[in-house]
Order: C-alpha cells, then sequence, then structure tokens
C-alpha cells in the first residue's frame, strides 16, 4: 500500500496506542490478554529466524574445546576467536593477552559497535513539526525525511500536550508502535534500508569516507559474520524484540514551545519540534530541539527539519562497543570508569588500522611514502588519546558514557551517550526522584489504602512505592497524574517507574507506557490491558473507572480504584493454603479482602520484607548513594522476587516455569550421570534460612505472585531465561548459600567444584560476576575457597580466580580482593609450584560437561 | 459553644465544604478562558487559545466552584464528552458577535444537554462580547440557540462583556441561587 517513497515501516497506522487495539476487546487483564498471541511469542523465541543457523560443527572447531562448554552459545565464539578471518582487525599493535585457560576469556576478537559506521539504520528516523491552529486545534506542518503513515492528527495532538499554553516550553516524550503485518514491514524496511545505505554510501564517497562494507563482498560477508555473532552471545540485546513482543519501538521525544506574539491573531504562537528515534537514550538530543525548534520559529520550513536530521544523522558512535546484556549489567552495577575501557581501546586500534589499509590503499603506487606512522597512546590530564596521523580518538574518561558531538549549524554540541541501557530503560529519569516524590508524604502522614491481594501486600499501610511495583507486576492500569506540571516530569515518572519494576530484568512495561497521553487516546487506551501512562488532566481523577491506580505526582499520593477488579482466588492460593495451613492466615486478602486476615497479617509483621526493603532504600536516598545504588537495590529486589516465585511455584506445583535446569537433573532422582556435580551444586534457587522462613516469605508473596502469574512481564521473564550461559546451574543460588548458610565442608567443596569445572568461558565468567557483584563483597564468598580444608579445593579456587583475573571485567574484582585472601592465593600458587606442576595442569574437565551442552530446557 | 459548633458545621457542610463542578463549553475563541480568569482572579487576562483545558477553583457566595474550561477548535470538540460524569452546572459561552457560527454553536450545546450525563446539570449561557457592534442580544441568542425546545432543562441567559466583567456576577448569582436548590446540594 505504501508507495515506494514512502516506505515507513514503523509509523504506525493511527497513533502510539493502536498497537494494542488488535488484541479482542473481550479480553480481560488476565492471561489471554497479553497483546501478542503465546503461539505466536513462541516461535519467534525459540528459533531466531533471521539468523541461519551454523553447521554444529564449524570449520576449524576443536572438539577438544566442547569439553568445557556448558553453553552452545559459546561454541561459536572461540570458532571466531581463532579460525574467524574476521579477527585480522585484532592484530594490532598491541599483542593479544596471553590467555592460558580459554582463548575465549578475553575477547580478542574485533569488538562490534552498538551502532557501527556501516549500519544503515538512522540515529533519527523522522523529525517532526505540529503546531496549534488556532482555527483547528493541533495539526502537523511538517514531517521529515517522509510524512509518517498513519493517524498525523493524533500526532499532532501528542504533540502538543494539555496545558501547552499556559507555560513557554514543555518536554513531552510518547512512543511508537508498528501495527502493519510484519512481512510487509520487513520488506519494507529492507528496501528502505538497503536505499538509505546505498544514498549514504554515495553521499560519503563523495565526502571521501570509505565505509568497511564498501567492498561489498568482503564487507558484506563480514557483516554477516558479525551479526551471527551478535545472535550468539548477546541474544538479549536491544535486537532481540523486547520480551519477544514485537519490533522496537519508536521513541518520540517532543519539545513544545508557546510564544507570546502581539502580532498574531489571538496573541500567541505554539509551535512543537520532535524527534523519533530507536535509540532507548533519546534525551541526549535535548539541546538539538532547543536549538533546531527555535530555529523554526524563525524559518518554518522543511528545510530547518532536514538540517536538524543530518546533523543529528552524523553523529558518529561507531566507536562505542556493543556489549552483551550481561556486560551491560555488569558496567550499570559498576562504579567503576575504567569497566571494558579495552573494548573502546581495541575499537580505536581497529579503527586505526582500517585508517591505514585505507591509506595505503588509496596511493597504491607511491612507493615513496614513508610506512605510517605507528599510533601511539598517550594521556593528557584524566583523558587518554591514541593519536594517529588522521587525528587523536579518545579513550573515554568513564566507560559509562561515550562521548560525541553533533555538529549543528557550524556549532560542535557535545553529546553524552550511555553505553549500558538496560532493557527497559528509556530516556533519562531518577528512581530516587520518583520514591521520594511517594515516600516523603507517605512518612508525613502515612496513607491508607483500600486493600488488595495483589497490591496491598504489607496490609493497608503497604509502602506507596511497594503498591505501585506491586501494580506493576501484577499488570494493572497505572496512571501518573500530574496537573500543573509539565508533561516531560509526568513522562520521567512513567519512565521511572518503568525502570523500577523491570529492574533490566522484567520487560513488556515500556512497550505498554505511554509516557504522555491525554483525553484524546483514552479510548485507545482503555484497550490496553494493563498500562502505565502519564497525564496532566485531572478529570483522569474523576474517572475511577479508567485505572486501578492512580498516582498522584503533586501530592505525593496514591489511590486505589474504587472500581479496581477483585483478585481471583486462583489454583496455586488455594493450593499453598492447604499445603501450609499454618501460614494460611498470613495471606494477605486471602479470604477476599476480609478485615481479620489482612489484620492478621499486618500483625505478623513484615512478611514480604517490603517495609524493611523500603526503609533500606529510603536510608541509601537519605545518605546520597546515589541513583546507581538504588537502581542496583531495586534489580535484586525485583530478582529476588522471581526466585521466590519460582519457589512459590515449585512448592505449590512441583515444578516452575521460571527455572531452567538442565533436563538431566529434573525432578527424577537429579542428575544419574552428572557424577561430578556435588548434591550442593545442585540446588537451585532462592536460599532461605530454614523451612519457616521461607514459609512465612512465600504466604507474604503469593497474592502478588499468583497475580503476577499470567502477565506478560511473566512470559516474557520465562522466554528469556531461555538464552542465559550456564543453564544447568544456579550459581546465585550457590553464591547464597556460601554467603548465608553454614555449610559442612563437603557441601562447599561441592559448590567451590562447580564454579571451578564449570564457569570458564567469557559470559559465564560475565554471569559469576553479576551473582557477586563489587557492592556485595565482590569475589570475597568465591575467594573463601582458598581457605577451604580440602587442598584440591584450595587449588582449584586460586585457578577459579585466575580464570576471573584475566576476565575483561573479572580483573577489577580481582583487584578489589582483601589483602588477606590475595595473599593466600599467592601461597597457594607457591604450593603449587614448589610441587613442579604448573597451574594450567591443574584443570580437571569432566566428560559429564558435553553432556550438558544440550541440555538446556526451554520452557515455553 | 457547642451550638455554634454545629451550626458552623452544618453551614460548611451545606455551602462551605462542597465543590461544585462546573464545565465552561463553547466554540474556539468565544472568551470562556477569560471569564474564567476574570472571576478567578477579578483581573482581565491576554489570553490565548487553551491547548486542552484550564481548571481553577474560587469560592462564589460561599460555593466552592470547581472550574473546567475546554478548548473549543472543532476538533477537540469530541473530547469535552469527558469532562461530563459529575459536572452540576454547564456554562456555554456565545460570541455574540458571531453571526456566521450561532448556528453551530447551537449544534454543539445541544448535543453536549441531549448527553445522558448532563441530564441534571444547570445551563448558564452567556451571550457574551456585548460590547462589539451589530451584537445579537440576549433574547436573539437565546431563539438562535433554540433554548425553547429544551424541556425539563433549567437555564439562563445572561448577557455579558467578559472582558470587562459586566454580567458575570449575574450570571453566577443564578448559578448559586440554583445550585443550592439541586437536590445533591441539600436543597429541595
Amino acid at each position: 500500500m505504501a508507495s515506494a517513497e514512502q516506505p515507513l515501516p514503523y509509523a504506525p497506522r493511527t497513533s502510539s496506542i493502536s498497537a494494542f487495539v488488535e488484541a479482542p476487546p473481550s479480553d480481560s487483564h488476565r492471561r489471554s490478554s497479553s497483546s501478542v498471541p503465546t503461539s505466536k511469542f513462541a516461535a519467534d523465541m525459540s528459533q531466531p529466524p533471521p539468523r541461519p543457523a551454523r553447521s554444529p560443527l564449524p570449520h576449524g572447531f576443536n572438539p577438544a574445546d566442547m569439553d568445557r562448554l556448558s553453553d552452545p552459545n559459546v561454541k561459536d565464539k572461540i570458532v571466531s576467536t581463532g579460525t574467524n578471518p574476521s579477527s585480522q582487525h585484532s592484530s594490532l599493535s598491541v599483542p593479544l593477552p596471553k590467555v592460558r585457560h580459554d582463548p575465549s576469556l578475553r575477547r580478542a576478537r574485533k569488538p562490534r559497535s552498538q551502532y557501527p559506521r556501516s549500519s544503515t539504520e538512522s540515529h533519527v528516523e523522522y523529525i517532526l513539526v505540529a503546531s496549534f491552529d488556532i482555527d483547528r486545534g493541533p495539526i502537523m506542518e511538517h514531517q521529515y525525511p517522509v510524512a509518517i503513515t498513519g493517524d498525523e492528527h493524533m500526532l499532532a495532538e501528542l504533540m502538543l500536550p494539555d496545558q501547552a499554553h499556559v507555560r513557554n516550553q514543555d518536554w513531552t516524550v510518547f512512543f511508537l508502535h508498528k501495527d502493519s503485518s510484519q512481512e510487509e514491514d520487513d520488506a519494507e524496511r529492507q528496501a528502505k534500508e538497503s536505499r538509505r545505505a546505498r544514498r549514504r554510501r554515495r553521499r560519503d564517497r563523495a565526502k571521501g569516507i570509505i565505509h568497511e562494507s564498501d567492498d561489498e563482498d568482503d564487507g558484506g560477508e563480514e557483516d554477516l559474520d558479525d551479526d551471527d555473532d551478535d545472535w550468539d552471545d548477546d541474544v538479549s540485546t536491544d535486537e532481540e524484540p523486547e520480551g519477544g513482543e514485537g519490533p522496537p519501538l519508536v521513541y518520540v521525544l517532543n519539545l513544545v514551545n508557546t510564544k507570546q506574539d502581539k502580532t498574531v491573531k489571538r496573541g500567541a504562537v505554539v509551535k512543537a519540534m520532535a524527534i523519533c528515534t530507536r535509540h532507548p537514550f533519546l534525551h541526549i538530543y535535548k539541546p538539538l530541539l532547543l536549538l533546531a525548534l527555535e530555529e523554526y520559529f524563525k524559518s518554518p520550513v522543511p528545510e530547518t527539519l532536514s538540517m536538524l536530521f543530518n546533523a543529528v544523522n552524523e553523529m558518529d558512535l561507531s566507536l562505542m562497543p556493543k556489549l552483551s546484556l550481561l556486560e551491560r549489567h555488569l558496567l550499570q552495577a559498576s562504579d567503576n570508569k575504567d569497566l571494558f575501557v579495552e573494548k573502546f581501546e581495541r575499537m580505536i586500534q581497529a579503527r586505526i588500522s582500517e585508517e591505514t589499509a585505507e591509506d595505503v590503499a588509496d596511493q597504491p603506487f607511491d612507493a615513496s611514502r614513508s610506512p605510517p606512522r605507528r599510533p601511539g597512546i598517550f594521556r593528557s590530564g584524566t583523558k587518554s588519546y591514541i593519536e594517529t596521523h588522521t587525528g587523536a580518538y579518545a579513550v573515554p574518561r568513564d566507560t559509562h558514557e561515550f562521548e560525541s558531538k553533533v555538529m549543528y549549524k557550524g556549532i560542535p554540541i557535545p553529546i553524552k551517550v550511555p553505553v549500558a541501557v538496560m532493557p527497559e530503560t528509556v530516556g533519562d529519569f531518577s528512581l530516587i526522584k520518583l520514591i521520594q516524590n511517594f515516600s516523603d508524604s507517605h512518612a508525613k502522614s502515612p496513607q491508607t489504602f483500600a486493600l488488595h491481594p495483589h497490591l496491598t501486600t504489607n496490609g493497608p499501610t503497604t509502602h506507596p512505592i511497594i503498591v505501585l511495583a506491586n501494580a506493576l507486576l501484577t499488570q494493572k492500569r497505572v496512571i501518573f497524574l500530574g496537573h500543573n506540571m509539565p508533561s516531560g516530569e509526568v513522562a520521567e515518572a512513567v519512565l521511572a517507574a518503568c525502570a523500577l519494576v523491570s529492574g533490566g530484568l522484567l520487560r513488556g512495561f515500556t512497550r505498554h507506557a505511554f509516557p504522555y497521553t491525554d483525553l484524546t487516546k483514552i479510548d485507545d487506551l482503555l484497550n490496553v490491558p494493563g498500562f502505565i501512562a502519564g497525564v496532566t488532566n485531572p478529570t483522569f481523577e474523576h474517572h475511577p473507572e479508567w485505572w486501578d491506580l492512580l498516582c498522584d505526582i503533586p501530592s505525593g499520593k496514591m489511590k486505589i480504584s474504587s472500581k479496581i477488579e477483585s483478585a481471583p482466588i486462583t489454583e496455586g492460593l488455594v493450593y499453598f493454603q492447604q499445603q501450609n495451613p499454618a501460614y494460611a492466615n498470613f495471606i494477605n486478602g486471602a479470604s477476599a479482602g476480609s478485615g481479620s486476615a489482612a489484620a492478621a497479617g499486618q500483625q505478623t509483621g513484615d512478611l514480604t520484607g517490603d517495609a524493611a526493603f523500603m526503609a533500606d532504600i529510603l536510608r541509601c536516598i537519605a545518605n546520597r548513594s546515589g541513583e546507581r545504588v538504588v537502581r542496583a537495590k531495586w534489580r535484586e529486589w525485583v530478582l529476588k522476587f522471581t526466585r521466590i516465585a519460582a519457589a512459590f511455584e515449585e512448592t505449590v506445583f512441583g515444578a516452575s516455569a521460571l527455572y531452567i535446569g538442565s533436563d538431566g537433573d529434573g525432578d527424577g532422582g537429579g542428575g544419574g550421570g552428572d557424577g561430578n556435580l556435588g548434591q550442593a551444586a545442585m540446588g537451585h534457587g532462592y536460599v532461605w534460612a530454614d523451612e519457616a522462613t521461607k514459609a512465612k516469605e512465600l504466604a507474604g508473596n503469593v497474592t502478588r505472585i499468583e497475580g503476577w502469574r499470567n502477565t506478560r512481564s511473566y512470559y516474557s521473564f520465562i522466554q528469556s531465561y531461555t538464552v542465559r550461559p550456564l543453564k544447568g546451574l544456579d550459581l546465585a543460588h550457590m553464591h547464597d548459600r556460601l554467603r548465608t548458610q553454614k555449610l559442612t565442608p563437603q557441601q562447599s567443596k561441592e559448590i567451590f567444584e562447580a564454579f571451578y569445572n564449570y564457569v570458564w568461558s567469557y559470559d559465564e565468567i560475565c554471569l559469576l560476576l553479576s551473582v557477586a557483584p563489587e557492592s556485595h563483597a565482590g569475589l570475597f564468598y568465591i575467594a573463601l575457597g582458598l581457605f577451604h580444608k580440602d587442598r584440591d579445593v584450595r587449588v582449584k579456587t586460586a585457578e577459579l580466580l585466575d580464570r576471573i583475573a584475566e576476565h575483561e571485567a573479572g580483573q577489577h574484582w580481582w583487584r578489589s580482593l582483601s589483602r588477606f585472601e590475595k595473599l593466600a592465593y599467592v601461597r597457594i600458587k607457591k604450593e603449587v609450584e614448589q610441587e613442579g606442576r604448573g597451574g594450567r595442569e591443574g584443570g580437571v574437565v569432566s566428560p559429564v560437561d558435553s553432556k550438558r551442552v544440550s541440555s538446556g530446557r526451554r520452557v515455553i | 459553644m457547642g451550638a455554634a459548633f454545629s451550626m458552623s458545621s452544618l453551614f460548611g457542610k451545606l455551602f462551605g465544604s462542597k465543590e461544585v463542578r462546573i464545565l465552561m463549553l463553547g466554540l474556539d475563541a468565544a472568551g470562556k478562558t477569560t471569564i474564567l480568569y476574570k472571576l478567578k482572579l477579578n483581573q482581565t487576562m491576554t489570553t490565548i487559545p487553551t491547548v486542552g483545558f484550564n481548571v481553577e477553583t474560587f469560592t462564589y457566595k460561599n460555593i466552592k466552584f470547581n472550574m473546567w474550561d475546554v478548548g473549543g477548535q472543532d476538533k477537540i470538540r469530541p473530547l469535552w464528552r469527558h469532562y461530563y460524569s459529575g459536572t452540576q452546572g454547564l456554562v456555554f459561552v456565545v460570541d455574540s458577535s458571531d453571526h456566521a457560527r450561532i448556528d453551530e454553536a447551537r449544534t454543539e450545546l445541544h448535543r453536549i444537554i441531549n448527553d445522558r450525563e448532563m441530564a441534571d446539570c444547570l445551563l448558564l449561557v452567556f451571550a457574551n462580547k456585548q460590547d462589539v457592534d451589530g451584537a445579537m442580544k440576549p433574547n436573539e441568542v437565546t431563539e438562535k440557540l433554540q433554548l425553547a425546545k429544551l424541556k425539563d432543562k433549567l437555564w439562563f441567559v445572561q448577557p455579558a462583556i467578559a472582558i470587562d466583567g459586566e454580567g458575570l456576577t449575574e450570571g453566577f448569582g443564578w448559578l448559586s441561587d440554583n445550585i443550592k436548590k439541586m437536590p445533591k446540594y441539600g436543597g429541595k
């Protein structure tokens, strides 16, 4: 339908909300209401269709490597390191680190760029301008490079937020979904991309820029390889459709200005300009929008849009390395400004060698030319540079941010792009601000909520932030209302709430978020089962039938709707009560909101631990611990919730969709063949001190777990479990046991040995680091193995630490290990040496491991 | 002392603490926002087109008015219905000098008051911009708006010049008197 000139795959037919309208209206808020049919879900996720499967034993594959692999994904990585010709770029002037144990420990291969120069994706896809026409209301004035298909009137309405006339400037954020059929869009997009790529290449060639992929054969192949690798090691990165629910969203950042102008009819001009991008860090464009909208007031012509479009799309982010989800998590949670700096350096080195090669190619006949100067690294101030004859490349001061610039009208605008963006993190927001907003008024005059089993898990005085988190977990309709506030602040609260409840683990929130919306979209909004919306119009408060939880930002109060659907009595709840009659009374609102049960629940104290958790969070904020710490703590809260939910499912139903064990060591007597894996290492799940504590905590959580178990985020969480390394082993469980339980030497031996035997590859070490974050004692508990009474365990732990120390991220963990433990390590190493055995022979690789390679169970 | 206390609380219950929600609608540029701020601040503001809505609370004759002023451009008129529920009074503002659009105003007005949710509400029409030459007189506005057709509806047309504040007190006086008589408000 769309003509070739207007291939607009991401433009919705109607509006941002329209994507959900497909869901049958009869859908309740339960299971079937996920906007994507589960079958499609499964198909999408279980086999990555766009990536051709590699042959199981690629050329040059060394079967010996097989032994150490617990995850098939790792295979390709090793292969690509050893045999892939694309690693030509990694033959840098800096010698590759010599790795004893596993060549993939350090990523020696060429790091990939998050936004390669050769990419056909533009940073910004559209620029829009709308204005408020005094006769007609909101209208779209210009769109560049082409018009977004769909209801541009709806878009114009979103761009002119309520009450824009009472403030000079306002920011809004909203999202667009694509809603036409997938195949059609893919075809369209491919066509568009190739056209765009050609166009750009032509343009760049004219400017003298050569692309890696200019050499069609070679470059093309390399690109393909890269893509393969992409799929292999970061299956759950941005490229994966979020939560398996569809293509990435288009994020819109919008600036609206109202200018009083006596010369025009009715005294004012209201105009808005928006940037549509698929980067979640859309806030980086704020300074540019400010300049460009100002410019547009002066010259309201399409050229003003094209100037901005070209400027932002020429921004070079190609030296920003691409990180896997695990790497992003590590970086995000770490304060270390040098974490993964090697990747940046390698990006630069690769660029330099490319440039050198190009130089040679440019002047093939100039024999007299002196050989290119070797790049040198130098430091100036806090910044280090790599200097070449073509200019200096800066290594970032802080690897959390990538610095670039946009040239707009000859002015360089500095841009800082976050390197590690977790899923469900869009734009710029502050969890601290959100939490404080709803905690301060609660602290002054505690709010009592009407009880709802899913929401008020600590009784009527449940902390509002917990009520909010519960509402999002159980897929309620949540509205943030900010009357008389800039819509940008409302949008920020919505984005913060998404990140809060996601913790970077759960998904499907931003996809159903409407950071700013208004009455014009209400009918579409109400077709979405479970949403998070930001509004400034207090009329929403007068319609309790539109929402389940209303969060009033100015007053800091939350309100549970009088018309909220009551929580059904579910099987899980009933089973739990039958199995744990002693704890049945603790269940919040179990007897359908009967006051006595709730009161009983309250009297028993903080079963969920949420009151203590919130107190801790508020203490952190008061101590100015910073956003990073608060985010990390919320991630732990979410992670704990998912683990408790898994434990609950296993307790009540005998099995959990949330735990992916290997098939072998499943229910039936535990891994007959896995002789090497001790009982302690076999365990999985959340670790409690004793059964009574467990039962209490489960009782406190039953209702919201049951509320969560049919939501989009629950289903997509199950999906995400299928794509992580070391499926058969629950490293967190083992680490928790070391941390919290008193173990017999035999038990701890089994755990240390499991670490030693299974944690080899780059990703596996990342995973281990993620369960032992720097903020929580780091490697301390793992290094306790250096003091185990069994000498074999001590030696193996030392070797495990070797592996970690050689790991790009692990080296930082190793460095912060206590002196005491380091000394023990040195002593053990010496002992081993004295016995004339090189440490590297110590590796006992279990033949059993190979069995586990194929045992990742998929649960759909 | 006890008597005084209960008297004042009764008084408060009847007139002070209750808020009435008033919805002010009309075609674009009829003068709604000017009326709102004249009432709220007793100032003549230079208003600009309303994007979305304005809402203000003010007390008049012991009644707390929560008054909504919603933008009037034709494209955004469909949104008006979302403001109906819980509304006790409709203030419909007409630009009396706009002969060309008086029929349009009539259509919109009838559409509003025929809505089920607006069945019980009072209707105050401001025949605004009486200062403009050739402006329709109140009786002419009444006729053009076909208010006589309205059955079971309490309505009142008040000539007004919003920028001077003329007629606003009278209009709201009528509104307050009738609100106090409404059953919801404790009146008979």
